[in-house]
């Protein structure tokens, strides 16, 4: 088995990121993370040339997350939402390709924010227009050799997939080898009623782990049963990263969109820093 | 310890049957919610004397801009204090010594003023509502939620800087689990620094279920309410997994937060304190 790589997100400091904060890729590879991951907000932002230059002199890889907002809803009623959600999430497969990322991760099959009460017939429907979606991106994905990985996520933040069970269930549905999980264990300690269960459940579909205490402050400094989430990613053989995934308070959008109020560390790089160290020190092999 | 269970899940049932059913299920109170129109004070009474149902704390609805104490318009802030007046009065009328006080209503999640003015309307709010409840005997707790539910007060160290800052001896703070296990780093530490400033409680599991049907271990959390000498009521306030919990309510959703997590969160908690052996 493989030792575990860590990575570092690129909304622990900036959104959107950009050229002008190329500097990250070195600020990251300095804190000793094996790789970052590239969020991105907007394509056209992405300078995958650049990235890349600049990944070698650091020496270290990355990972592609997506955002999902009101535009970009592959379980959208709107064709045209849906086409453009589509869309983009073929440019972070591009990205992703470019950059030697493995996997696009994040919680692709709806929008982020959309909580609605629906009755079991427009479940479904909601459930069958994201894995229509899911299918066409699954096979532009396995084209460029990349794996997708979508993520879970708290209750108020989505409606559609709130736990490991949901998803598997989905997934199933899907039936595409080249789409798995991210598990976040933000997401999971408000909703899963086991963590380590809910890892072992996923099993080899968990492609992608965030690794972020409760309050997305520092990882370790918070009552995530980490003893017992490294045990369970032992057992499931997990052979994929862990990132860090945090957001700061300094930049408002961000912070809105995730509903941080307040500063959660005593900085930003203390955060990757000290969190670092410590899932290293836990889930490291 | 002494437990108390929310009504506020009890959505649309008869009153009648909530307090018969906290009583079946051994609690010693119940925890209305605070919508006075809603219930008839005799009839409140009654039953509270026949089940032997004491009520614990009024669980206050703070939602919309007429519910809002630091809103930004001064006639909502003056019907927000309106509303917890008409609170302090149900609360004494039902011998309830305790009433839940927020700042910034449910949902709202950007400030509508100037950080400054809401902090100060906050104040003014929670002491002009203290001052009355002084007058019929009635506390109050400020109670943190999560980032989701509000920008204002998160943490309980934030809800004990405003209760500081109210100065007032019936005014303490009041933390709820779920809340806690999202925006807390050690919830027993997190109570032990309220120490006797915390009045009051809420537990549910992380997954807002009764204690036991998720992953919060409530033992060091009951151990610490033991340290601080903490005498109010232990009281659940469980919810349904969804952004709109009466939404799913109204939609007949929730079914186990009537008999089985009322008996689920009782029996998890006593078999903690039987363990600890308090």
């Amino acid at each position: 088995m493989t030792a575990m790589r860590f990575g570092a997100s690129t909304f622990i400091w900036v959104s959107p990121f950009s050229n002008a904060t190329l500097d990250l890729i070195d600020k990251v590879a300095d804190f000793g993370f094996d790789l970052i991951e590239i969020c991105v907000e907007d394509p056209a932002t992405i300078d995958t040339a650049a990235i890349s230059g600049r990944l070698r002199k650091a020496g270290i890889g990355a990972t592609v997350c997506g955002a999902f907002g009101p535009d970009r809803d592959l379980s959208a009623d709107d064709p045209a939402t849906r086409e453009n959600g589509l869309r983009y999430l073929a440019r972070c497969v591009d990205i992703a390709a470019d950059l030697g990322s493995p996997i696009v991760a994040g919680p692709m099959y709806s929008a982020t924010g959309k909580t609605r009460l629906l009755s079991a017939p427009e479940r479904e429907a909601q459930w069958r227009l994201s894995i229509d979606s899911m299918k066409r991106a699954s096979d532009h994905a396995s084209k460029k050799g990349v794996k997708l990985a979508v993520e879970p996520l708290n209750r108020f933040e989505t409606d559609l997939l709130n736990t490991v069970a949901q998803a598997m269930d989905w997934l199933g549905r899907l039936g595409r080898d080249n789409v798995g999980l991210l598990l976040d264990t933000f997401h999971m300690n408000i909703e899963e009623r086991n963590i380590p269960d809910a890892i072992r459940l996923g099993g080899d579909k968990v492609f992608h782990f965030h690794g972020c205490s409760n309050d997305r402050g520092t990882p370790g400094k918070d009552h995530i049963p980490w003893r017992e989430i490294a045990a369970a990613l032992r057992f499931i053989r997990y052979a994929g990263a862990t990132v860090i995934e945090a957001f700061t308070p300094e930049i408002r959008e961000i912070a809105r969109a995730v509903s941080i109020w307040r500063p959660l560390a005593e900085s930003q790089d203390a955060l990757a820093r000290d969190g670092l160290k410590f899932l290293k020190a836990t889930l490291g092999n | 310890m002494k437990y108390s269970y929310d009504s506020l899940v009890y959505h649309g049932e008869p009153v009648a049957k909530s307090f018969e059913r906290v009583a079946r299920y051994g609690y010693d109170a119940i925890e209305p919610v605070g919508e006075p129109a809603n219930y008839n004070v005799a009839e409140v009474r009654t039953l509270s004397a026949r089940h032997k149902i004491k009520i614990s704390s009024l669980c206050s609805i703070y939602f919309g801009p007429e519910r809002d104490l630091v809103a930004a318009e001064p006639e909502n802030r003056a019907k927000a204090k309106k509303y917890v007046r008409d609170l302090v009065d149900f609360a004494a009328a039902v011998d309830c010594p305790m009433v839940i006080i927020r700042p910034a209503p449910f949902g709202k999640t950007s400030p509508t003023s100037d950080e400054t003015s809401e902090w100060s309307w906050a104040i003014e709010g929670i002491r002009e509502s203290a001052d009355y409840g002084a007058t019929k005997g009635v506390k109050f707790c400020i109670e943190a939620w999560n980032r989701y539910e509000t920008y204002f007060v998160n943490t309980l160290d934030q809800a004990l800087k405003l209760c500081a800052a109210v100065d007032r001896p019936n005014v303490g703070v009041m933390g709820d689990t779920f809340h806690m296990a999202i925006e807390e780093k050690d919830m027993a530490a997190a109570f032990r620094r309220a120490g006797k400033r915390l009045f009051h409680v809420h537990f549910a599991d992380s997954n807002r279920a009764a204690p036991g049907a998720g992953h919060t271990d409530f033992e060091p959390l009951i151990r610490a309410l033991k340290d601080i000498g903490y005498t109010g009521y232990i009281s659940f306030e469980l919810l349904p997994a969804a952004a709109d919990v009466f939404g799913t309510l109204q939609r007949g959703g929730g079914k186990e937060f009537f008999d089985d997590y009322t008996k689920l969160a009782i029996e998890t908690c006593k078999a903690v304190e039987a363990r600890i052996g308090a």
